[in-house]
């Protein structure tokens, strides 16, 4: 056994750096801006922090896994639009609102059927990277424009006002006070957090993010896992897409646009790296809740619109770098970490006997 | 660069390296090594894999840096060695797969990056082509220069890539295994414009396997073991046998497992072939038998394995584990079907090394390890880790520890016990003693040994001939994809020479 030494220290810091960024955020937050901690503001945070923090779950599977969903946003405006489409009454299109196919289906039916339709969205994107060997960030921002493009053909770029109320429980709801959406986040992060700690299919992930090669070699499938990621992530889009209508009750085409850069920063931001293998749900969980609590922030502050993106660019930036620091780190900190070099392979491997 | 103005003479040291040293944690990878060449001179490096020749070169390149030692060209002391100082210097590597721009036309392979221009800025093709060509002919190699790369043979690529180096003033020239995919003609051809070089007073490093070769075209020949010189000789005072000797060494603290070996057959391989790996392959190995196999790069012993364990095509034949057919599709099904592979390359594909020693070890066993609706059994799993974890003397502050923060030798015990949690009835290992200090190694060895007293059937894979006759009962030698020599205990022919001239190609009968 050997004491806890400096790298041990910088190991543990950048691993949980996140918290310590949060309650230095609390504070700072807390003492300059008046009303930051009250009941109203706390729960404005959550509430708007729950699309983006389901997101996050699914985006950090993929990140987990090495890969990246870019269409997840796609998968939101597209789902908000077929559920406004199949619920809503048909009516003539009118200064640019309109109404749905006519069908009148009933919520019940309509949530498992942008559930499946989400799931299946994941599942195509990961066939294709895993079955087809196509790139996965090529694939998912093709498979983003596709659904863009759906949700704007489908709704004809107009807004459809006025979701069921059973639909919109989930986004809009209470019980006891606490907003539905809340309530529902927290339990799929603690679900997640579970699966991804716990659990066989947690454990591939990980082991399939860090080194595909030698999951395979342990037995694994590499290209069940990662279909089974997509397939999440989808699933979990449609969901935010899902909570997202319910929220606003209408349902706008190109909902959800942009939300990705905002998803993957908070999953990185929440120490879950972009070079797989690494990070947890609740440290993701810590970064939807820096991310919620700065962007609350900034519009409390009354920073002038026109600052708020560089502000926030800024903050993912310094993520990144975090990112990139801890990764090297562990690189170097390895004693026979694979280096690069031009040796013939005759002795490349033999280099160091 | 320096120039002496005097014709240059053919005695003096042109690179002179002194006490170089260099560790790894855990492993002394060069050992206070002296290595000199004179100028004009083609100079051969030979040793096993892992005698510390490519971290030798790495470090005259400037790629690897130097624990200690010093470096000398023309008798003046480089400082520093980066890469950029070792090029200034006139030092160039050629390696074995060469690195050209395979679209480009030959020419513009030599004038990259300094392509004559027109006066309108465009590339001036004619001159382009003609200008290399004449840079060509002056070496007297003759080569369209307008052909692109790729159209090129192996040969005429290795010949362009020296050329590349002699024009940008290379002095010496490091060939690592040139002739590794050559034909005979091809071989002269190279060897003529190496010693056509040579007459111009260009000093070669020569890199190879293949020692009759280096009989035919060496000067002087280094030898390294262990990450040691072990001498060096002029090439007219010693022979093939002599150079075996040196690079096998003698007298070194030996191995010796006891044999195990029951009479059951467990695993049956029966004429499988694979085509472009191997050949018509057969042997078979009984219950608590430990076989070596041993062969060049690109004899088929690498492949074998990885085909054994469904890593990749195994090929047609018949192989039977305990009677019954076996396939493997995948890994998945290797382990299910009770055979296990610790892969050479330990990085890739033996260590998922972000993660901690206790999911390695238990990445081959998780659908034991899973209870009701896919959750893990944390006691069972925390049970196992840490049983293994003692049974194999593995060293980290605990099973929560990432694999890479421990030493080479270490993360080979992860390996080993990810592999026997499976309780395997045959064991395939890929040089397990590659990249481990000496302890680690005896760990090792002694590890093998308790399994195949278990009854396990063990196959190693290793060029480490010495360690396999300590180890086996018997070793089988691979060459050009065929099982060409069987050596074995009972017929008491286990003589290092031997095996090595037989891994060598050299002649003997086949008796396989």
């Amino acid at each position: 056994m050997r004491t806890p030494n400096r790298h041990d220290l910088l190991e543990f810091l950048t691993r949980h750096f996140i918290w310590v960024v949060l309650v230095f955020t609390v504070v700072v937050f807390g003492l300059t801006i008046k009303g930051y901690l009250g009941l109203a503001n706390i729960a404005n945070i959550l509430i708007t922090g729950s699309v983006l923090g389901v997101m996050v779950i699914g985006q950090s599977l993929c990140l987990m896994a090495r890969k990246l969903d870019l269409s997840a946003e796609g998968t939101v405006s597209l789902v908000a639009v077929v559920a406004a489409w199949l619920m809503l009454p048909y009516r003539e299109t009118d200064l640019a609102q309109a109404g749905g196919l006519g069908v009148e289906l009933d919520p019940l039916i309509v949530i498992p059927l942008i559930l499946a339709l989400g799931a299946l969205i994941g599942f195509v994107n990961g066939f294709m990277i895993m079955k087809l060997n196509m790139n996965f960030f090529i694939v998912t921002l093709a498979m983003q424009l596709v659904l863009r493009g759906l949700a704007l053909a489908i709704s004809e770029g107009a807004i459809m006002p006025g979701t069921p109320a059973a639909f919109n429980w989930l986004g809009g709801g209470r019980i006891a006070g606490i907003p539905v959406s809340v309530i529902a986040t927290i339990g799929l992060y603690l679900v997640f957090g579970f699966v991804m700690s716990r659990m066989q299919f947690g454990r591939k992930v990980y082991a399939v993010g860090a080194n595909e090669d030698a999951a395979r070699a342990s037995g694994f499938s590499p290209a069940r896992t990662v279909i089974l990621v997509y397939t999440a992530s989808g699933f979990l889009a449609a969901l935010a897409g899902w909570m997202l209508l319910g929220r606003l009750e209408t349902s706008v085409p190109n909902l959800g646009i942009g939300l990705t850069l905002n998803v993957v920063a908070a999953a990185v931001i929440g120490g879950v790296s972009l070079k797989g293998g690494e990070g947890s749900i609740i440290g993701a969980f810590a970064g939807v809740l820096f991310l919620a609590m700065v962007n609350n922030a900034l519009n409390l502050m009354n920073v002038d619109p026109l600052w708020v993106n560089a502000v926030r660019g800024l903050i993912i930036l310094v993520a990144l770098i975090i990112d990139a620091q801890k990764t090297r780190y562990a690189g170097r900190a390895g004693p026979s970490a694979p280096t690069t070099t031009v040796v013939a392979d005759a002795d490349q491997n033999a280099a160091v006997s | 660069m320096v120039e002496t103005g005097a014709l240059p003479r053919r005695d003096m040291t042109l690179l002179d390296m002194r006490g170089i040293s260099k560790s790894y944690p855990g492993v002394k990878a060069l050992e206070d090594a002296d290595f000199a060449v004179r100028r004009g001179e083609i100079h051969g490096l030979v040793g096993k894999n892992g005698a510390g020749k490519s971290t030798l070169m790495g470090i005259l390149m400037g790629i690897r840096e130097a624990d200690s030692g010093t470096i000398a060209i023309e008798g003046e002391t480089l400082h520093q060695a980066s890469p950029q100082t070792m090029i200034d210097a006139g030092i160039s590597y050629v390696p074995q797969h060469i690195n050209l721009l395979n679209t480009l036309t030959v020419a513009e392979n030599i004038l990259v990056g300094n392509l004559p221009k027109n006066r309108f800025g465009l590339v001036d093709w004619k001159a382009v082509n003609e200008d290399s060509q004449a840079r060509l002919s002056r070496l007297g190699l003759k080569l369209d220069v307008r052909q692109p790369v790729e159209g090129l043979s192996v040969a005429e690529r290795t010949m362009l890539a020296i050329a590349k180096a002699l024009f940008n003033d290379a002095r010496l020239i490091i060939l690592d295994e040139p002739t590794a995919a050559l034909s005979r003609v091809d071989i002269d051809l190279l060897f003529g414009f190496v010693r056509a070089q040579q007459e111009q007073g260009v000093a070669f490093i020569y890199i190879s396997h293949h020692l009759e070769e280096v009989f035919e075209i060496c000067d002087r020949v280094t030898v390294m073991r262990d990450g040691r010189i072990v001498g060096m000789r002029a090439i007219n005072e010693i022979d093939v046998a002599d150079l075996i000797h040196m690079m096998v060494g003698g007298g070194v603290e030996e191995y010796q497992r006891e044999s195990s070996a029951g009479h059951e057959l467990v695993f049956e391989v029966q004429d499988l072939s694979r085509r472009g790996a191997y050949e018509h392959v057969s042997f078979a190995l009984r219950r608590g038998e430990v076989i070596g196999i041993s062969g060049l790069q690109g004899s088929g012993v690498d492949e074998l394995a990885q085909g054994l364990f469904g890593l990749e095509r195994m090929g047609v034949g018949d192989v039977t584990i305990a009677g019954e057919a076996y396939r493997p599709g995948s890994p998945k099904s290797a382990f299910e079907a009770g055979v296990a592979y610790l892969p050479q390359d330990r990085h890739r594909y033996g260590l998922v090394q972000l993660r901690s020693v206790r999911e390695n070890v238990t990445y081959s066993v998780l659908d034991r390890l899973v209870g009701r609706l896919g959750v893990l059994m944390r006691q069972d799993e925390q049970a196992i880790t840490e049983e293994y974890i003692d049974k194999l003397g593995i060293v980290t502050p605990g099973p929560e520890q990432r694999t890479l923060l421990l030493s080479g030798g270490n993360q080979q015990k992860v390996v080993f016990a990810k592999l026997a949690a499976t309780q395997p009835a045959v064991l395939i290992l890929h040089e397990p003693s590659q990249g481990v200090d000496v302890q680690a190694k005896v760990d090792i060895f002694n590890i093998i040994n308790d399994l195949s007293r278990q009854g396990v059937a063990i196959m190693i894979i290793s060029s480490e001939v010495r360690e396999l006759i300590g180890l086996c009962d018997r070793i089988l030698v691979m060459y050009e994809g065929r099982i060409t020599k069987e050596f074995s205990r009972a017929a008491d022919n286990m003589q290092p020479e031997d095996i090595l001239l037989a891994i060598e190609g050299g002649p003997g009968d086949a008796d396989a």
